[in-house]
C-alpha cells in the first residue's frame, strides 16, 4: 500500500506523516469532490482495477478507500 | 464552430482526435491582451532578437489553451469538464507555425466518468509540448 499512500499524498497535498486511515474530507483542505474523483481514477489506473459508483460514493474516509482496494486483493 | 459530442458510454481507451492551427500575429497579441502577459519575449521583436530564440516566441499558455479547445471541441467535446492539465514545454512555438494538437485516451474510469488523455502538440518536424489531461464527461 506504499503506492496508495504516495498517490494520496500527491492528490491531497499531504506529507507521508499525515497519512492515516481516519482522514476524511473535513480533515484535508485539498480533499474536494474533484480531487477525490482524480484520486480514484489514479488508483484505478495504477492498480488496474475498477471501482463501482457505490464504492466511490460510500467511501467516507481514506481507510474506506483503502478497504475497497483490499477487497479487490490489492495489498 | 460546433463542439463534437462523444458520450462517455461510447468512449474507450485508444480513442483519438487531432486538429491543426496556424499561429497568427493576432493570436499572440490577443493572448497578451487576455492574459496581461506582455513579456517582451512574446511582444517585442527587437528584444526577442537578442535572446537565444532570435525572434518572438508564442506564450506557453497559449498552447495550453489549445488543449482546452481540444477537450472542449474535439475529444470528448461538448460534455467535457477539464479537471487537470499537465503540459511540459520542450521547444518554443513561433508565429506562423502550423501546430498539430492531438490526443489519445489512455484510461477510462467508469465510476468517476473521467478520461485520461495523453496530449501532444507538435509541428510536422518536431514535438513542442506533451502531457496529459483528466477530463470528466458530464451526463
Amino acid at each position: 500500500m506504499e503506492k496508495f499512500n504516495e498517490i494520496a499524498c500527491e492528490m491531497f497535498n499531504l506529507s507521508p506523516k499525515e497519512i492515516k486511515d481516519s482522514l476524511t474530507p473535513k480533515d484535508v483542505p485539498d480533499w474536494d469532490s474533484m480531487n477525490y474523483l482524480l484520486f480514484i481514477s489514479s488508483l484505478e489506473k495504477h492498480f488496474n482495477v475498477s471501482f463501482t459508483m457505490d464504492e466511490v460514493l460510500n467511501a467516507q474516509s481514506l481507510g474506506d478507500v483503502r478497504f475497497v482496494l483490499k477487497a479487490k486483493w490489492i495489498t | 464552430m460546433k463542439a463534437k459530442e462523444l458520450k462517455f458510454e461510447d468512449s474507450k481507451k485508444g480513442d483519438s482526435a487531432f486538429f491543426e492551427v496556424i499561429v497568427s500575429e493576432s493570436d499572440v497579441q490577443n493572448f497578451a491582451e487576455l492574459s496581461g502577459d506582455f513579456n517582451p519575449l512574446h511582444n517585442d521583436e527587437v528584444y526577442a532578437k537578442g535572446t537565444e530564440f532570435g525572434k518572438r516566441i508564442v506564450h506557453g499558455m497559449f498552447l495550453c489553451s489549445l488543449v482546452s479547445r481540444f477537450v472542449g471541441m474535439e475529444l470528448p467535446g461538448k460534455k467535457a469538464l477539464l479537471m487537470k492539465e499537465m503540459l511540459e514545454f520542450k521547444k518554443p512555438a513561433y508565429i506562423g507555425d502550423t501546430l498539430i494538437v492531438k490526443g489519445i485516451v489512455v484510461h477510462k474510469s467508469e465510476a468517476t466518468r473521467i478520461l485520461e488523455i495523453l496530449i501532444e502538440i507538435r509541428t510536422k518536424k518536431e514535438l513542442l509540448a506533451s502531457g496529459s489531461v483528466h477530463v470528466r464527461v458530464l451526463f
